[in-house]
């Protein structure tokens, strides 16, 4: 069996339990697929001179800082076309919430784009997801990338359809001047061009004090914890069974982070997962003056895992950092932590 | 069938705790000493004026206090001295085999939505939602909205009004009142505690939020349906409110007026309930009557 068979067989099964989990996914979907197009869960690996589009769901971004990410990617051999959100600006948001629902549903409704990239995160995809008509994108799967509030998507897309996606860094980290730019971030925006043709991720970082040790195979799942939570309950709220559930933070406060946590735990997504990778929790807020949390994200997320045997790793190089490898969300993979290294591994 | 906790005699006695956050003793001495002067008999938790660093003592302190307070046939209502953040933390842990019998009220807000809403949608048991210990210090101990606390707990029919918002959606309604601290009503989505808003008044405040925050969490409530199917909603005040540094453009009240302009139960703003001192108490699980006119609000007890 080559992979796609084998992937294609997987994940319609992981998809029924979750159609059976919440009730009524299935009914959800206004519109009926071939049994071809159910199979069609990996959206097709990008080819020389194929065509990516640019568009901004949340958060604005001026035309001259989508320059590098423009430039680079047409390095990697892809044709670009600019969004109409694209330098488009209303307070904070990319456009209003129709101009950027219009733009991201042109994207998916044209067949010439053959993978989407978000431009950048900050807050908005919440406010126009539900205005998406996903019909044409179900039956004929494209890559959507970026990372932050593009977890919305992910979460929504995994969630209703099974199709996989790409979590990774968007136009907005990719450097204007790229001499001075690090290795590791290169690196990590190579991983998407390595992504995006086809190649078969792997990944290993060094081994951690605070890793739990095992193996596991499961389909990637995962993104930034706010946004996961936010999820929670909604229509685009993911299941985690028998998943590898991976989650990043910036810029929260540690009380915070822990009540998410709880609320990761109380609505049953640590019950039954395969793995948990735990990627950055960067630029963590201080606690106000003598009231120290007195936990550190360490604490926080093994005590709500502790009943659990599945291998759990910290600090793996996804999240708001130079170092954010790209991953394929709603692709399965093995996780292997062991004393001497992590490794996470595209089956 | 709710279970409404009977209300309190002179003679009663009040437990004291801080289920959350640390809270020094001396902040809660006006608290205590008015407590007294109403006539109840005032005891004080293990966990007031302790502390275990951001906490009022470890998660098994903090449950042991509630526990007891909760299961001890002599205490007749419990009176959460602070919020913060920690009741999320011990809230599976806690037993309400007795209490479910022998409903007392639990006083309090912010954090203690938490429990709040655990009350009435996991045992249908009415709660307090009112001013905690630190609005009775700066002379504020005879202020109306502590007044409210007061009459709540003997078992005066509340009866508020507040005066007209450009913003206000018109109406009248009755229903049962449910809601609280909008953190915490969302941060509560999803798991067993989330409040059920099915034909019931909500209401919401909140403090220290970015205004882009606020949509966000109102977008929550209202992809999970929670604002459906009201029969009416009372914004409280949102205080100290963030924004980012680039301005989101649009204050709360646009922001929730947008996300509820395709329902047309009434909407009230600027209802004195908040972290600040206007903040009268109100009974989550109780029915009331919601008038929202051009130049007045009331909301009456039923």
């Amino acid at each position: 069996m080559d992979r796609k068979n084998f992937l294609s067989a997987i994940i319609p099964l992981s998809a029924s339990v979750a159609a059976v989990a919440k009730g009524s996914i299935v009914s959800k979907e206004k519109f009926s697929l071939t049994e071809d197009e159910k199979l069609h869960k990996i959206p097709a690996y990008l080819k020389p001179g194929d065509l990516i589009g640019i568009t901004c769901p949340s958060g604005y971004i001026m035309p001259e800082d989508l320059q590098p990410a423009v430039n680079k990617m047409k390095e990697w051999g892809f044709d670009i076309r600019l969004g109409d959100t694209a330098g488009k600006r209303d307070f904070t948001l990319a456009g209003d919430d129709e101009e950027r629902a219009k733009d991201f549903q042109n994207m998916i409704n044209d067949p010439t784009i053959k993978a989407i990239m978000l431009a950048r995160g900050g807050y908005g995809a919440v406010r126009i997801i539900d205005k998406i008509n996903f019909e044409k994108f179900v039956k004929k799967p494209k890559w959507i990338i970026g990372f932050s509030d593009a977890t919305v998507f992910h979460c929504h897309i995994n969630r209703n359809f099974g199709i996989a996606s790409i979590h990774s860094k968007m136009c907005n980290s990719f450097p204007s001047d790229w001499s001075s730019a690090e290795q590791k971030q290169l690196d990590s925006i190579d991983s998407i061009r390595k992504c995006l043709i086809g190649e078969k991720m792997t990944y290993k970082t060094l081994p951690g004090s605070n890793n739990r040790a095992g193996a596991e195979e499961g389909i990637l799942i995962g993104g930034n914890l706010s946004i996961l939570e936010n999820l929670a309950a909604s229509d685009s709220d993911i299941s985690t069974e028998s998943k590898i559930l991976f989650i990043e933070e910036v810029e929260e406060y540690l009380y915070n982070i822990d009540r998410m946590l709880w609320n990761l735990k109380r609505s049953g997504k640590f019950d039954k997962l395969k793995g948990l990778i735990v990627g950055g929790f960067n630029k963590i807020k201080p606690d106000d003056p003598g009231e120290d949390f007195g936990k550190t994200v360490y604490e926080m997320v093994l005590e709500k895992v502790k009943e659990y045997n599945y291998p759990v790793c910290f600090d793996f190089p996804v999240g708001h950092q130079k170092e954010n490898y790209a991953l394929k969300c709603g692709v399965k993979h093995k996780l292997t932590v062991s004393g001497d290294s992590v490794q996470l591994n595209e089956i | 069938m709710i279970k409404i906790p009977p209300y309190l005699k002179p003679g009663d006695s009040i437990g004291v705790i801080c289920p959350s956050g640390y809270m020094p003793y001396e902040k809660a001495v006006m608290a205590i000493e008015t407590l007294a002067e109403w006539g109840f008999h005032v005891v004080p938790g293990k966990t007031l004026g302790h502390q275990f660093n951001y906490f009022s003592g470890t998660d098994e302190e903090r449950l042991a206090d509630l526990q007891m307070m909760m299961d001890d046939d002599k205490i007749k209502a419990i009176f959460c001295a602070r919020g913060g953040y920690g009741m999320g933390r011990i809230i599976d842990d806690i037993k309400f085999k007795k209490f479910e019998k022998k409903p007392k009220w639990i006083i309090g807000f912010s954090d203690i939505t938490v429990l709040q809403s655990h009350l009435y949608s996991c045992y249908k048991i009415a709660s307090l939602h009112a001013p905690m210990a630190v609005a009775f210090n700066d002379a504020e101990n005879t202020n109306p909205y502590i007044q409210s606390l007061h009459d709540a707990l003997i078992g005066r029919p509340a009866n508020y009004t507040n005066t007209g918002n450009s913003f206000n959606k018109k109406g009248e309604v009755s229903g049962v009142l449910v809601g609280g601290n909008l953190s915490i009503l969302a941060h509560l989505l999803g798991t067993p505690s989330e409040i059920k808003t099915a034909n019931k008044i909500l209401f919401i405040e909140d403090v220290g939020e970015y205004i882009y925050n606020v949509d966000r969490m109102m977008y929550q409530l209202k992809r999970n349906g929670k604002l459906d199917d009201l029969k009416g909603l009372i914004v409280g005040k949102f205080t100290d409110m963030k924004d980012t540094t680039v301005p989101f453009g649009t204050s709360v009240e646009e922001v929730i007026s947008d996300i509820v302009k395709d329902y047309d139960y009434p909407v009230c703003f600027n209802f004195p309930v908040s972290h600040d001192k206007e903040n009268y108490a109100l009974k989550i699980g109780v029915e009331y009557k919601l008038s929202v006119s051009a130049t007045l609000v009331a909301l009456k007890e039923i």
